[in-house]
Formats: C-alpha cells, sequence, structure tokens
C-alpha cells in the first residue's frame, strides 16, 4: 500500500518545487503512473483481502475505490487547468496541493484496517474539500453551500464516533480482518437500535439519503470543476464503503432498522428524479441525479443480499465515472458561455460536434443503457431488491423511467435546438477537454468488457 | 519624543483616553517613549528641575505612584489594549447567534451581484421591456438571472420616463413599425392583465385615445398617401382628410398649406409614460429581476480569429464580465455575465464605444460605429384657454411643429425638432426659451389662429437616442461582438414601440430568432450595408 500512498505524499513537494512552466505537465503525468501503480491491487492472490499490514489492506470491495480515486487527480488537474489559469502561482499550487492531500487521506480511507483510522481519515477528507468549495467556487452562494456540507457531514459523524469508541470498549477491537473472522451478535435492543442508528447516520447523510441530502445540490453546484468531480466521484462512494463495512459490525439490528430507510430511499429516488426534470441549472441537474443514483446504492446496501452487494460496488464505480464525466461536460458549457442555465446554451451538437459525441456516451450511460457497467449494477440492485419486496418493484421501474427523461432532457436541450447568436461564436472543443472525456469513458468501455472486476465480491 | 506642557498636565500619548481609567487620580504628562525603558524625562530649559518637583507634589505621592508617575511608559503604551479589549468583545457579541453580524462586515447591498447570466445596461422603458419578455418568455420559473444596471434610479434623465410627451400612434412607414405601434396598444390596453402583481393597486395609464393628425403639403401628399396604404395593410386604422374634410372635422385647423391630412381613427393618442415605466418596474421586480443603480464602466472581453465567408479574417468578440461603478464613488464590482443588452438609450453609443464596436478602420464592419447619440429636444407647456378643446388629436404639422391636449384645463404641450445647423448642445438639459419664440410658435400660430394668444406655463428638454443613420432603431445582436444585443436607438418613437422590441429581443436571445414580429431590417448590420430605413415623419 505504502507504493501507493507514498509517492501520492511526494506529490505534494512535487507542486511546490516544480517549475512554474511545467506544473501541470508534471503534476498531471505523476498522478497517472500513481494510479497505474495502483491497477496492481487488482490481483488478488487470498481469498479474503489482500493484506499489506496491518494497518492497510485492500479487498475486491475497496480496490476499486482505490482505483477510481487515483484515476481521478489527473482527470481533475487537467479539467482546472482553464480555471485556473488566471491565478497566482501560489494559488495554483495550493489547489494542486489540497486536491493531492485529500487523494491521501481518500486512499487511506478505503484501505484501512481499523475503523477508528477510517473515521479519521473520513473526517479529513471533509477540510480540503471545504476549502476547495469555499475558496474557489464561483458565486457567492459557495459559503452557504460550505456550511451545509461541513455541518451536515459533521453532525452526521459525531454520533459515529461515539459509537465505534464505545464498540471497541465492549467488543476489544475494531479491525476489519479480525472483525470478519467472529461476527459480534447484537440482541434486539433498544440501545441497539440507537447504535445502529449512530452507526450508520453519519453514512446516510454522505450518501445522500433523501431526507438528509440538501447539502449536496447546493456543494455540487458552487463547488469549482475538481470539486464537484471528487465530490461526485469518490466523496459519496465513502457513504456506501462505510456502510458496507459497517454492516459486519450491526448484523442482527440490521433488520429492522434498515427498513424505514430503505422506504425512505425508495421514495426520494422518484422525488429526486422528478426534480431533475424540473431543473434550469445544469449543475443543479447532475447534482441531483447523483442523489437518485446513490438513493439505489442505499437501498442495495440496506437489503444485504450478495447480489445487492454487487450490484451496490458496480454502481458506486459506474456512477462515479459518468457523474464525473457529466460534471466535466457541463463545465465545458460553462467556461464557454459562463453561465450555467440550460436555456443559454442549445443546439450546441452543430458547432461543437465531438463534444455531442461525449455527452450522448455520458447521457447513454447515466441512463444505464446496456451494456454498460450503470446498467449491471443497476439491474442487480433492481432484481435483489423486487425478490427483497415485489412491490419496490414499482418504484424502481418509475425511476428508470425518469431517469431516462430527465437523461434526454439534459441531452436534447444542450445539443439539438436552434442556436441562439451569443452562443453561434463559442471556441471550439480543447484537446484537453476531449482528453478528460475520453479518459472517463474509456474505463467504463473497458469495465462493461470484464465487469467482474467491479463486482466486489472475489 | 518628549513634549512637556507646563500649562496643561494633559495626557498624551496613544489612547490616554483608555488609560484614564486607570490613572484617574490626577492627569500626568508622560514621555512617549518609543524606544523602551527606564529612559528618565528629558526636559528642555530652566526651571526644569521646580516643574518636576511641583508634579511630583500634584501626584499626592504614593509610592506606586511615585514610579509610575516618574518613569516612563514600557511599550505597552502604544497598543492600546483597553481599545483592542473592547473592539474585540463587541465583536464576539455580533457572532453570536441572534445578533446581526452584517454590521461587522462590509454592507455590499449596493452593489450588484457576482453573476449574471444577463445584464442589461439602461433601466428605462427598452430595459424593463426586455427584462420583462426575458422573464415572460423563459420556459421554466426562475431559469435566468436577469440584472438592470441604470445610472439613476431617480430617472431623471431617461427619455421614456417623466419627460417624454408619451404619444403612441401607428402612422409610419415601415410596416414593422405599425406592427410594433399596434401591439403596444394591444399590451396597454390590457396592461393590468399584463403587469399585475399581488397586492399592488392597477396601473393607471390614462390613455387618451385622441388619434394623431398628420399634416401634409403638396410635396409629400404621395407619400403620406402610401404610408397610409401600408398601414391599413397592417391593420392601423387610419383614413386620410382632403383639406375640406379636416376644415369640417377640426374648425380650429388653418388649412392653408395642407394638401393631404392622415387621421388615425383608433388605438392612438397619449399616455402617462411613468405610471408605465412604475407599473413595469414593479412587475419586473416581482418577477425576480435585481436592480442596480450604477455605471457600466469596462467589458472584459475575449476574442477570438475566425474566417468568414470570403475567407476574410474576423475578430469576434465575447464579453465575459463589465464593471459597474457605483455612484460618487471609485468603488466598482466585477459582473460575470453571459449576454448583455444595451438598452441604454442616449448613451448606447458609449456603450457600445466602451465594448469595442467601431474600432476598427471606417468602411469596414469593425470600424461601423454604432450611430446613436444624444440629442436634446425641447418640449413646452402653454395655456391657451380659447385653444381647440378637448377634442385636440396629436397633431405634427407640415413644418415639423407638434403638439398636444395636456389634461383638462386647456393645456397643450408640443415642440418640434430643430434643424441639423440648430441643434443644441446635449451637454446638459437647459431649455432654451428663444428656441420655441423663433421656432415653435410662428408655426403654431399659423396652424391653429387661436394660439396666438397662449402662454407658456413651463418647460423641459429631454434626450432623444437619436440614430444619425436613418432614425429608426437597431435590434438584435451585434455580429462582431457576439453576445451584446441592442434595444435602442429609436429617437423619439421608442416609448410606444418599446414592447413590441423588448419582446423581440427576448426572442433572439432564448429561441434564437425573431418569432412574432421579424425585425430583422432593424438589425445592426444595416449601417454597415448601407441600408436606409428612412421613416416619413420624424417627431
Amino acid at each position: 500500500m505504502l507504493k501507493i500512498i507514498l509517492p501520492s505524499i511526494m506529490l505534494l513537494p512535487l507542486t511546490w518545487f516544480t517549475n512554474n512552466k511545467t506544473l501541470w505537465t508534471n503534476t498531471t503525468c505523476h498522478s497517472l503512473m500513481i494510479s497505474l501503480i495502483s491497477l496492481s491491487l487488482l490481483h488478488q492472490d487470498s481469498t479474503n483481502s489482500y493484506n499489506f499490514s496491518t494497518t492497510f489492506f485492500s479487498d475486491p470491495l475497496s480496490t476499486p475505490l482505490v482505483i477510481l480515486t487515483t484515476w481521478l487527480l489527473p482527470l481533475m488537474l487537467l479539467a482546472s487547468q482553464n480555471h485556473l489559469s488566471k491565478e497566482q502561482e501560489n494559488y495554483k499550487k495550493m489547489y494542486i496541493s489540497l486536491l493531492t492531500l485529500l487523494q491521501v487521506f481518500l486512499i487511506m480511507t478505503f484501505t484501512a484496517t481499523e475503523l477508528m483510522l477510517f473515521y479519521i481519515l473520513f473526517e479529513a477528507t471533509l477540510i480540503p474539500t471545504l476549502i476547495i468549495i469555499t475558496r474557489w467556487g464561483n458565486q457567492t452562494e459557495r459559503l452557504n453551500a460550505g456550511l451545509y456540507f461541513l455541518f451536515y457531514t459533521l453532525i452526521g459523524s459525531i454520533p459515529l464516533l461515539i459509537s465505534l469508541i464505545n464498540f471497541n470498549n465492549t467488543f476489544g477491537t475494531l479491525n476489519l480482518v479480525l472483525l470478519s473472522l467472529k461476527q459480534p451478535a447484537l440482541s434486539q435492543s433498544w440501545s441497539n437500535h440507537i447504535l445502529w442508528l449512530a452507526f450508520m447516520l453519519a453514512f446516510l447523510v454522505k450518501m445522500p439519503l433523501y431526507g438528509v441530502h440538501l447539502w449536496l445540490p447546493k456543494a455540487h453546484v458552487e463547488a469549482p470543476i475538481a470539486g464537484s468531480m471528487v465530490l461526485a466521484a469518490v466523496l459519496l462512494k465513502l457513504g456506501g464503503y462505510g456502510m458496507m463495512r459497517i454492516s459486519i459490525l450491526l448484523d442482527m439490528v440490521n433488520k429492522t432498522m434498515a427498513y424505514p430507510f430503505i422506504m425512505l430511499s425508495l421514495w426520494g429516488m422518484v422525488m429526486t428524479s422528478s426534480i431533475c426534470m424540473r431543473q434550469t441549472d445544469l449543475k443543479s441537474l447532475i447534482a441531483y441525479s447523483s442523489v437518485s443514483h446513490m438513493a439505489l446504492v442505499i437501498v442495495a446496501v440496506m437489503i444485504q443480499t450478495p447480489w445487492s452487494f454487487m450490484g451496490a460496488t458496480a454502481l458506486m464505480i459506474a456512477h462515479g465515472l459518468t457523474s464525473s464525466l457529466l460534471f466535466c461536460l457541463a463545465n465545458s458549457n460553462y467556461e464557454r458561455t459562463h453561465s450555467r442555465t440550460m436555456m443559454l446554451a442549445q443546439g450546441l451538437q452543430t458547432i461543437l460536434p465531438l463534444m455531442g459525441v461525449w455527452w450522448m456516451l455520458g447521457s447513454l450511460a447515466n441512463l444505464a443503457l446496456p451494456p454498460s457497467i450503470n446498467l449491471i449494477g443497476e439491474l442487480l440492485i433492481i432484481t435483489s431488491s423486487f425478490s427483497w419486496s415485489n412491490l419496490s418493484i414499482l418504484m424502481m421501474g418509475m425511476n428508470m423511467i425518469m431517469t431516462a427523461a430527465y437523461t434526454f432532457y439534459m441531452l436534447i436541450s444542450s445539443q439539438r435546438g436552434k442556436l441562439t447568436n451569443h452562443t453561434k461564436f463559442l471556441p471550439p472543443t480543447h484537446t484537453r477537454e476531449s482528453t478528460i472525456m475520453s479518459l472517463h469513458i474509456i474505463p467504463i468501455i473497458l469495465i462493461s468488457i470484464n465487469p467482474k472486476l467491479i463486482l466486489g465480491l472475489p | 519624543m518628549v513634549a512637556v506642557s507646563e500649562a496643561s498636565y494633559s495626557l498624551e500619548g496613544v489612547g490616554s483616553a483608555g488609560r484614564s481609567a486607570h490613572s484617574g487620580e490626577c492627569p500626568v504628562a508622560r514621555a512617549d517613549d518609543h524606544a523602551g525603558a527606564g529612559r528618565p524625562l528629558v526636559l528642555k530649559g530652566a526651571g526644569l528641575r521646580s516643574t518636576m518637583f511641583r508634579r511630583v507634589l500634584q501626584l499626592g505621592l504614593g509610592p506606586g505612584l511615585l514610579t509610575r508617575g516618574l518613569s516612563t511608559r514600557r511599550g505597552v503604551s502604544t497598543l492600546d489594549w483597553d481599545a483592542k479589549v473592547s473592539e474585540f468583545k463587541k465583536k464576539i457579541e455580533c457572532i453570536l447567534p441572534g445578533k446581526p453580524w452584517e454590521t461587522q462586515l462590509y454592507d455590499t447591498s449596493h452593489l450588484p451581484p457576482e453573476q449574471s447570466d444577463v445584464v442589461i445596461i439602461g433601466g428605462g422603458i427598452f430595459g424593463l421591456s426586455v427584462a420583462f419578455w426575458l422573464k415572460k418568455l423563459e420556459k421554466k420559473q426562475d431559469a435566468i438571472r436577469v440584472l438592470v444596471v441604470d445610472q439613476d434610479h431617480t430617472y431623471s434623465q431617461a427619455s421614456s420616463a417623466g419627460l417624454s410627451v408619451g404619444g403612441i400612434w401607428q402612422q409610419f412607414s415601415m410596416p414593422e413599425n405599425v406592427r410594433l405601434s399596434l401591439f403596444s396598444v394591444e399590451f396597454l390596453r390590457n396592461i393590468n392583465e399584463y403587469l399585475a402583481v399581488v397586492d399592488a393597486p392597477p396601473v393607471d395609464l390614462r390613455f387618451n385615445p385622441s388619434g394623431c393628425l398628420l399634416l401634409a403639403s403638396e410635396k409629400d401628399a404621395a407619400a403620406l398617401e402610401n404610408n397610409v396604404k401600408i398601414q391599413r395593410q397592417e391593420g392601423a386604422k387610419v383614413c386620410l382628410m382632403s383639406p375640406e374634410q379636416l376644415q369640417n372635422k377640426f374648425p380650429w385647423v388653418n388649412t392653408e398649406g395642407v394638401a393631404l391630412a392622415s387621421y388615425g381613427m383608433e388605438n392612438e393618442g397619449w399616455f402617462d409614460a411613468w405610471s408605465l415605466l412604475q407599473g413595469l418596474r414593479r412587475k419586473v421586480r416581482s418577477m425576480g429581476v435585481l436592480f442596480c443603480q450604477g455605471e457600466v464602466t469596462r467589458f472584459i472581453t475575449s476574442s477570438s480569429c475566425v474566417e468568414g465567408p470570403n475567407g476574410e479574417e474576423m475578430v469576434l468578440k465575447r464579453i465575459h464580465k463589465l464593471h459597474v461603478k457605483m455612484d460618487k464613488s471609485l468603488e466598482y464590482q466585477p459582473v460575470e455575465c453571459a449576454i448583455v443588452i444595451n438598452a441604454a438609450g442616449a448613451w448606447s453609443g458609449h456603450i457600445a464605444k466602451l465594448a469595442g464596436i467601431g474600432k476598427g478602420p471606417p468602411g469596414t464592419l469593425q470600424g461601423t460605429k454604432l450611430p446613436v447619440e444624444p440629442r436634446k429636444r425641447y418640449v413646452y407647456l402653454w395655456h391657451c384657454p380659447q385653444g381647440p378643446g378637448l377634442e385636440t388629436p396629436l397633431v405634427a404639422d407640415t413644418s415639423g411643429v407638434y403638439f398636444r391636449r395636456e389634461g383638462l384645463g386647456s393645456n397643450y404641450l408640443g415642440g418640434c425638432s430643430p434643424t441639423e445647423e440648430e441643434e443644441p448642445d446635449p451637454a446638459n438639459l437647459e431649455v432654451d426659451h428663444d428656441f420655441f419664440q423663433n421656432k415653435v410658435w410662428p408655426h403654431l400660430a399659423q396652424r391653429v389662429p387661436a394660439f396666438q394668444t397662449l402662454k407658456v406655463q413651463s418647460a423641459w428638454a429631454g434626450y432623444y437616442d437619436y440614430n444619425t443613420f436613418d432614425q429608426n432603431g437597431v435590434v438584435g445582436p451585434h455580429p462582431l461582438v457576439v453576445n451584446m444585443y441592442f434595444a435602442t436607438g429609436f429617437s423619439g418613437h421608442g416609448l410606444q414601440h418599446a414592447l413590441g422590441v423588448g419582446r423581440a429581443v427576448a426572442e433572439v436571445v432564448l429561441e434564437g430568432e425573431f418569432k412574432t414580429i421579424n425585425m430583422s431590417p432593424f438589425l445592426f448590420t444595416r449601417f454597415y450595408l448601407e441600408d436606409k430605413l428612412q421613416e416619413y415623419n420624424i417627431l
């Protein structure tokens, strides 16, 4: 594991000592190399998990997430080049350092053995993200957005800290490898129910669950492009990953406590899809679509069957790549027209045809077109929730239709239609932008050929 | 350094006010010691020791006091702890929940927002009309953020506000102008359906549909007849009258020199422009448009070179930000915008110049300026009890003089457009009363003999956003500055066209083409192509 973490930490001196002219080249290339190293995690020779040391381990659940995190950093750096080009050198380096620091924390979070280490790093990821949102965001509302983001997540995670410490005291260890060998049996008492809630609340807020999702549209919309990408692609998955790890501890209680949250997620899924169709702000539409997809993941994790876990991990990776791609596309629009309103940038397919290809592929991936991994994830989740309860297919079916509806709405209103005068002369697509889009699409296509990699079971 | 005053034992040094609370016993002059501790008082002149001795006596010798009185203050004196502590306490109090904390931070409520999708420069009738239609035609509520920037929120120099004569007529030679006026009339007749705001009183326009009478001499008679044909085709209700019919209908007219007259029988007259403006403003505010008072001083643009259809190089500009400067201060706010609408009326030419329109060799598209400039026009209000009476329409004489009835007390207002040589200086809005005496009154008296005994009550001056090219408006996008749209230059008949033009501009911005009234003859490119749209009669 150190072979990934140490080079990531060394990216920090790299950004500060490098030549100003080659800042972006150096950091992007080195982070790409680190992401190639992370591919070595895929080779699992033990049946349970790939144990590096007593502190770090990786198993088929965390490996795809680590690879996604390391893959995302060069993409974030590529995407941020334009809006940072007018800043001072020191601020650019500060921005890159924050992104690198965030990546280090995230890698360590996903590979932590001890749940306490996981918790500390889980909280630590909030700080660079908060700084990125409030300092480099575009509108004045970013202060409000940062506040919502910070406090929603913090309030959710304080009970998690208390319950982790309590668990450590009563059970003796928080090491995931050990816990997988001996599961604690919790009885169905009131205090255990509250313990379950305390454990899960942090991750439910992070996912986000429908009732506590208000921070997400704000944070995603006000963040700069790299902030949006990392938030949508990785930070939301921290919640899913955490839930899957913690549910080992909460075996018996889960059967009763999960019920209201599955209901809330099913309902929230349909609700947020409907809100998407009314959105006028492009980034806000993609943010609500994230909430909708993550609601599916919550349902899957709560149901806790092998198929649903496979679907949850597949959907997390697929959604990470797709959502990040959509945010990059929205950002390419924003950099040209300086407005996020969808009405003002229409008919772009005529003048930016290559970007139209990426829009099409991204939208098709978003609405879970076969044979992409989005579909595999959603299909597994839908079938497992159908077996949990036959009636849930109604909600799931409605969600699939509405997902298709709002995705096409987004595609058609931005690509088709009549060009207005101020969009007739937009600058053409940069190679850098096409690179980012293709580097998002190519993993989706490659993994669709071998989805075993992300299904989360050995 | 030391400043010891004998007569006044006042406290010296920084922050002595804070310290007086401690050393309340007696004021003492101390040395302001910057360097450090321990330097004794350095006094100049004779009698120094006696002064010190007197001071020591007056200190009321306690041991601590003695050392404190005579020795110098350590470095603390320059820091002024007490004032800092009390300021800090006040800050903490403000941050606690329940207290208003905006008072601690700088109040920026007068500044425009940092980002807005559409910025409309100019808050007069054109600006408000474009804002209204943008908000009305947007397909979802609150889809577009609109900001209206005006340099004077009291509208003291706005041509479309209180200074306007407020006439509306359909007697134009361009069919689009007729259509615009017809649409405006339909809007004005149903104004309370368009501009309804919850809990607000209805708009009272005081529309006087008294009609408009255009008089033509022999040489203009054919053109007038032609125009009336065009107007009738568009649906305006205009009739032609011979001098005898004219004399029968309006006995107070002297028909000498009149060959033909055209009279609008319906949908023409005048209304109160100020109440229209206020009604629009109220409605537009309720639809979510932001207003800001400030002056646009700068545009931040980016240019790109493209190849035109004939292979020539064109430089296209896109406005990214504009700087709005606050009134009477140097403070400005950069506003990031996607679209800019130039509805600045008489100052549109200046705004266009700021955006770089017209910077280039003359005769090229780049060198074509926006030919709108402010021209001063006078309006005079007079009282004439023997005048034409309540039936007076808006009369436009063959000589260019016009007048209309104002109110019910035998008051009339009118004026005249001066010729090119007599153009008054538009630097200020001062009224030239001699102009009335020499140029307006003779023609008035000749056309309406009752006006020989009129008495001028008041007069004012206002600006026309005068289009020096062809005195017709400029509507639509600029070919080179891709995100600037114009809605200006209507040279005196802007008020009646504004509502239709606003809708046309909103359609171009939102949908890319003119949908209801095709205003493509009014595009900017006609200045480059030298395509004049001449109007027959300019009031």
